[in-house]
């Protein structure tokens, strides 16, 4: 595929791009993507900039020092900075093992979509653990919705379970 | 047996072909970049074995590396694989039923990558299929899935429903008007990609294009699948109103008609020669001037790209040798 700036090179650099749900890809050669100032995320860390999976990670190519790149997935072996580098994810466990590092990169990739759809069979470590506020929540709308259906047997459960969570809270 | 192309398909004037890929990982592996051959072929192994003990008789598995050069390429010609599944063969290995119409890469970027393919306008039917053995599957291997992000692939950008859904175009009188870039950035706005199917993007050969769905993650597999059918309508019926348009040209009539010529006449034609010509008749079969079926035409996309002749022929052919087969392939449909 040629270049989509100045259509002469091979394009060797593949960005995509979703922007308030639109959803558009660039292909440019080396020279254009470097002069559109697509190189410079790499300039940090001296990546090569015809990796163009690398592209989908510039927060860490942006030299961000605080963070710890060196970090290991202890199921595969592979470190963060190998992730940055390639594109790919090691194994299915590099997703929770460095979910934090990897979230300003996924949302802007996907937005702040989560999934829906299929579920399949087999469950890794979640991501995310369910926060505890959100739980208090849940249970506090699954309250309301039992009283109003009148299930007062639901919704004496349920209220016993929230005085229970919270109540944990003010003890420990 | 007939392999899924040589059948007919719903709007087979303007769509050639669906086609419904899903990525899957399997527990307990490293991602593809990660695994030994060995840990590759282990893989096939178990699907091999689940699809002996579920659905026996209707797959066979074959490694990559007994497969000849030409039949490597042959399967890519016929979408069946991606090219870069053919980059390399060691590790790899293609399972497929007999038609063709549902097949499993494994270890190609991520370690199954389930696909069905049909011809004309057919996603619910496609999806069904690959969902299908999809479940059969995920009930021994286990694929990796996380709630949040959905289904887990090596690549950061397929997470979530992992789910690729496109369509197959031919768009000659779009084209020939030259609405493609206006028509590729409305679908970009709804979140899919059109791009050509062979040679460059924006002016492919025999204006082949390929509509195909983005986002993978917060979207299910329906609503994407919805998405790109509705919009995949209306792109056809933008197209049949332009070939209706088209025919009143008498400057058209004469390409038409010259293109017609050289399909029934050629004695030496190149692919890229055949699909030229083959688009401009497409516009003359939509408006009953030419009474050829489309399943037939359609067809010849795959069966009359170079590697794929080599093979039917069995052997590597000279240029000219296979440019002559080609051609008297060709007349044979236009007799």
């Amino acid at each position: 595929m040629l270049c989509q700036n100045c259509g002469n090179a091979e394009a060797t650099t593949h960005i995509k791009r979703i922007v308030n749900g639109e959803a558009s890809q660039i292909h440019l050669c080396y020279n254009c993507a470097e002069h559109l100032g697509y190189a410079n995320m790499f300039s940090g860390f001296g990546f090569n900039i015809s990796n163009m999976l690398a592209n989908f990670f510039p927060e860490f190519t942006r030299a961000l020092p605080s963070v710890d790149i060196s970090e290991r997935c202890p199921t595969c072996g592979t470190s963060f900075e190998e992730v940055v580098r390639s594109g790919m994810m090691g194994c299915a466990d590099c997703y929770s093992v460095f979910y934090d590092k990897l979230k300003p990169s996924l949302s802007r990739i996907h937005g702040r979509a989560t999934h829906v759809g299929k579920s399949g069979a087999f469950e890794v470590a979640p991501v995310e653990s369910p926060k505890f506020e959100d739980t208090i929540s849940k249970l506090k709308s699954d309250l309301q919705a039992a009283v109003d259906v009148q299930n007062f047997e639901l919704a004496a459960k349920l209220r016993d379970e929230i005085n229970a969570l919270e109540g944990g809270t003010d003890n420990g | 047996m007939a392999k899924w192309y040589q059948l007919q398909g719903a709007e087979n004037d303007v769509v050639i072909s669906t086609k419904v890929a899903i990525a899957r990982n399997v527990k307990g592996y490293n991602f593809t970049v990660r695994l030994t051959d060995d840990e590759k072929y282990e893989i096939a192994d178990k699907i091999d074995e689940i699809l002996d003990g579920k659905l026996p008789g209707k797959f066979v598995s074959t490694p990559m590396v007994e497969v000849g050069r030409d039949l490597q390429i042959s399967l890519a010609e016929r979408n069946l694989v991606s090219p870069e599944f053919v980059s390399f063969s060691e590790g790899r290995t293609l399972v497929t039923t007999e038609d063709e119409s549902l097949s499993i890469m494994v270890c190609e970027e991520d370690h199954l990558k389930i696909q069905s393919l049909l011809p004309g306008l057919e996603l619910e039917k496609a999806y069904e299929l690959a969902d299908t053995l999809d479940t059969i599957l995920d009930e021994d291997l286990q694929f990796s899935f996380d709630k949040k992000l959905g289904y887990l692939t090596q690549c950061p950008t397929n997470i979530g429903t992992a789910m690729r859904a496109s369509v197959t175009l031919q768009l000659p009188a779009l084209s020939m008007r030259g609405q493609i870039p206006r028509l590729a950035n409305t679908v970009a706005k709804l979140g899919l990609i059109l791009s050509g199917a062979y040679g460059e993007a924006d002016n492919p050969i025999g204006s082949l294009f390929q509509l195909s769905n983005q986002v993978t993650l917060g979207i299910s597999e329906q609503a994407a699948i919805e998405n790109l059918k509705s919009i995949s309508l209306s792109i056809v019926e933008q197209e049949r109103a332009q070939r209706i348009e088209l025919m009143n040209s008498l400057k058209f009539q004469d390409v038409l008609w010259r293109s017609y010529g050289t399909l029934k006449n050629a004695r030496v034609i190149s692919f890229g020669e055949f699909m030229e010509s083959m688009a401009v008749v497409k516009v003359g079969v939509a408006a009953g001037e030419i009474a050829i079926k489309n399943e037939r035409l359609n067809e010849l996309i795959f069966t009359m790209q170079p590697a794929t002749l080599n093979v039917e022929y069995g052997q590597s052919l000279d240029r000219q040798v296979r440019d002559a087969k080609r051609a008297e392939k060709i007349r044979e449909v236009f007799e």
